[in-house]
């Protein structure tokens, strides 16, 4: 299974570390790995987040993290292609 | 901008908010708002454990379609909140919690009543704030409605440290909110609803299959419309009760795992499913491998996560529910228009499954009182308007089952957390939010002796609830599930509660009026007594057959082909063509 990394830009708040971890783990999904950094917006951080998710787990994954009031925007790096995949808040799901 | 304690400015901002009533309990670190609580024009209704004020906040939310709002101390008050705040998220209602914290210095240290609520709270709050700073409290409070009222519904906490309540602040509550990660689509994209429709046009089978986002997006009148436009069948989910009338020649009752024989069948059977506000829960589809194979799928939700979540979506609709099948009803006009199904045989089927596999129930040969009557007897004498608000376990199913709802926000349960003790505190806030229709509490003999402390709340505080405890001594659906699946061995489900406790007498020390029943003669004249007295609580205690089984059922996990109308007895499946 391929290895896809979430580029997710958070607001830089207390606690939104424990709601993404939490997330993952409430859904039961792996966390394959994860580095948060700060952005050159002092108020906005981006999380690094590596998964052994594909498809419909990965939609699923995605969506959730979507959802969190603290999550701006996902981004999905996507193994081999150029231009990575953009999620705003409101990803359109036509699966 | 006017300065203010922080306490102060909570208040002002929950005044703002449009706040008219609160349920809650002070306690230590909550105790600076109780102060300017005191001389607000919000009403503050003192109950008697955390918990009730959770579910009445619940219970006013679905009756009126406001937030509801509870308010409690640090530790314990907010522990005891845990509950019906998990309850709101499961059923997608609107509730702001208000919570006081210790002091910001003595956060982490383990100080007397602290305990992390936020983070308790996480995992389920559609969000939650811990503020110790007082120039938060205005916004946090108006994003926390913001939050907790559009898109999907859900619970929204609000921590609040009492160094900052008791702290000098500025007040000013915000004209606008504006969150960079929050923006729910509320109008759904034009070539989703083409597509939708182009599906419906196709269909010979399809079945509206409605869940509780139609009553949160008030679209009852809509889908009334959009039904009768197609003619095809609808089924209403537990969430959906009342969101299209019963009464209505289309409507094929409740799905799921107690779910009427024609709409189970109706889903499993069709070509397409129209999803409206439903989320593809266990409970409606069975084991899910097998459910509805030869059906396509449109899904309309305004949480994009519950598309595809259980099962994958052919369209998606992304959006309010009004706003959708508002615009659905003219696309689809234009498709039909081109090509118009022929669902006179689907129909045929639909309805000859209707007519014989009624909801239905024996009447106990040993002379004591069927519940389901009782049941049936209270929804008839309370009329089309009457809420309705059950515990959970049989009698939450036979209230579903035997009530006619007609009306949307007139049926209100615990569905998807399943919480004993809901009934009494969430009729209690439903009748703060309607005062001037009757309100029935159907409950469980178990479930009242969770929750029932509030009745001396509602006694005190002129909430008159009608409370019929469906007395059968016994937890009755793990009961039958000892029957069903454990050779009848009834471990610790007997309660006992037809000798201990008295419950007319329990009502009668909390201030409401006691009565008991016990004979199905006396149940109209005991339900009109009850319908009589509006100045007062009322509790009946209506002593019924144990043994009564909620029927049909579909066995957790089991193929909905599988559904069983009585013990061991399918559907002569034979004789139906299908």
């Amino acid at each position: 299974m391929a290895q896809h990394t979430l580029e997710v830009l958070v607001e830089n708040s207390p606690g939104v570390l424990a709601r993404v971890a939490g997330l993952f783990s409430r859904r039961a999904y792996n966390i394959e790995r994860l580095s948060v950094g700060p952005t050159a917006n002092p108020e906005v951080s981006q999380m690094d987040i590596v998964v052994n998710l594909e498809g419909h787990a990965l939609e699923q994954v995605i969506a959730q993290l979507d959802k969190l009031i603290n999550v701006i925007s996902i981004k999905e790096i996507v193994p081999n292609q150029a231009t990575p995949a953009v999620h705003d808040t409101q990803p359109d799901y036509q699966n | 901008m006017s300065q203010m304690t922080g306490a102060s400015s909570l208040v002002a901002s929950l005044e703002a908010a449009g706040v008219d009533v609160m349920f809650g309990i002070p306690g230590g670190a909550i105790l600076p708002a109780y102060d300017p609580i005191f001389s607000s024009s919000i009403r503050h209704i003192l109950v008697r454990h955390e918990q009730g004020a959770g579910h009445a906040a619940t219970g006013y939310a679905q009756v009126t379609g406001r937030v509801g709002v509870c308010i409690a101390t640090s530790g314990p008050g907010a522990t005891n909140l845990v509950t019906p705040l998990a309850d709101a998220a499961m059923d997608s209602v609107p509730v702001v919690a208000i919570t006081g914290q210790v002091p910001s210095v003595a956060i982490g240290t383990d100080a007397f009543q602290e305990a992390d609520i936020r983070g308790i709270t996480m995992p389920f709050a559609k969000h939650n704030y811990l503020v110790t700073n007082p120039a938060d409290i205005p916004r946090a409070i108006a994003e926390a409605f913001h939050i907790a009222s559009t898109g999907r519904p859900g619970p929204v906490l609000v921590d609040i440290a009492k160094d900052a309540l008791q702290a000098i602040t500025d007040f000013q509550y915000p004209t606008s909110v504006n969150l960079k990660g929050y923006n729910p689509k509320t109008v759904p994209d034009n070539q989703a609803i083409l597509d939708a429709a182009a599906l419906i046009a196709q269909s010979s089978k399809p079945v509206f299959y409605v869940g509780g986002g139609v009553i949160k997006a008030n679209a009852s009148k809509e889908l009334l419309e959009l039904a009768q436009l197609l003619g095809a069948p609808v089924v209403t989910t537990l969430m959906a009760r009342g969101a299209f009338p019963d009464s209505h020649p289309l409507h094929l009752g409740m799905p799921g795992m107690h779910g009427t024989v024609a709409a189970v069948t109706a889903l499993q059977k069709s070509d397409l499913l129209i999803t409206l506000g439903a989320r593809f829960d266990d409970r409606v589809t069975g084991k899910l491998s097998t459910f509805a194979q030869n059906a396509k799928v449109i899904h309309a939700d305004v949480d994009p996560a519950e598309i595809g979540k259980n099962r994958f979506a052919d369209v998606a609709v992304l959006g309010d529910l009004k706003n959708t099948i508002s615009a659905l009803i003219p696309a689809l006009k234009a498709a039909l228009a081109k090509s118009q199904p022929d669902l006179s045989a689907w129909l045929r089927q639909m309805n000859s499954l209707k007519s014989t596999y009624p909801l239905g129930y024996d009447i106990p040969t040993d002379g004591s009182l069927s519940p389901q009557y009782v049941i049936e007897r209270i929804g008839k004498i309370s009329g089309p308007h009457a809420i309705v608000a059950a515990g959970v376990g049989q009698h939450q199913m036979w209230a579903s089952q035997f009530v006619s709802y007609e009306n949307p926000r007139t049926w209100l349960n615990s569905g998807g957390l399943g919480t004993m003790g809901y009934a009494v505190p969430a009729a209690m806030g439903a009748k703060v939010g309607a005062p001037d229709t009757t309100v029935w509490a159907i409950d469980g003999d178990g479930c009242f002796q969770m929750t029932n402390q509030e009745l001396t709340t509602c006694a005190l505080n002129n909430i008159p609830i009608k409370v019929a405890i469906i007395n059968n001594e016994s937890l009755g659906m793990v009961r039958q599930w000892q029957t069903l699946f454990y050779e009848g061995r009834y471990s610790n489900t007997s309660l006992e509660s037809k000798r201990v406790p008295n419950f007319p007498m329990l009502a009668e020390a909390m201030g409401c009026v006691g009565l008991s029943c016990e004979r199905a003669e006396d149940v109209d004249a005991t339900i009109e007594k009850a319908m009589s007295i509006n100045d007062q609580p009322v509790v009946v205690d209506f002593r019924v057959h144990r043994d009564a089984m909620v029927w049909p059922m579909v066995a957790a996990g089991a193929s909905n082909d599988d559904i069983k109308i009585a013990r061991e007895t399918a559907p002569d499946w034979d004789s139906q063509e299908l």
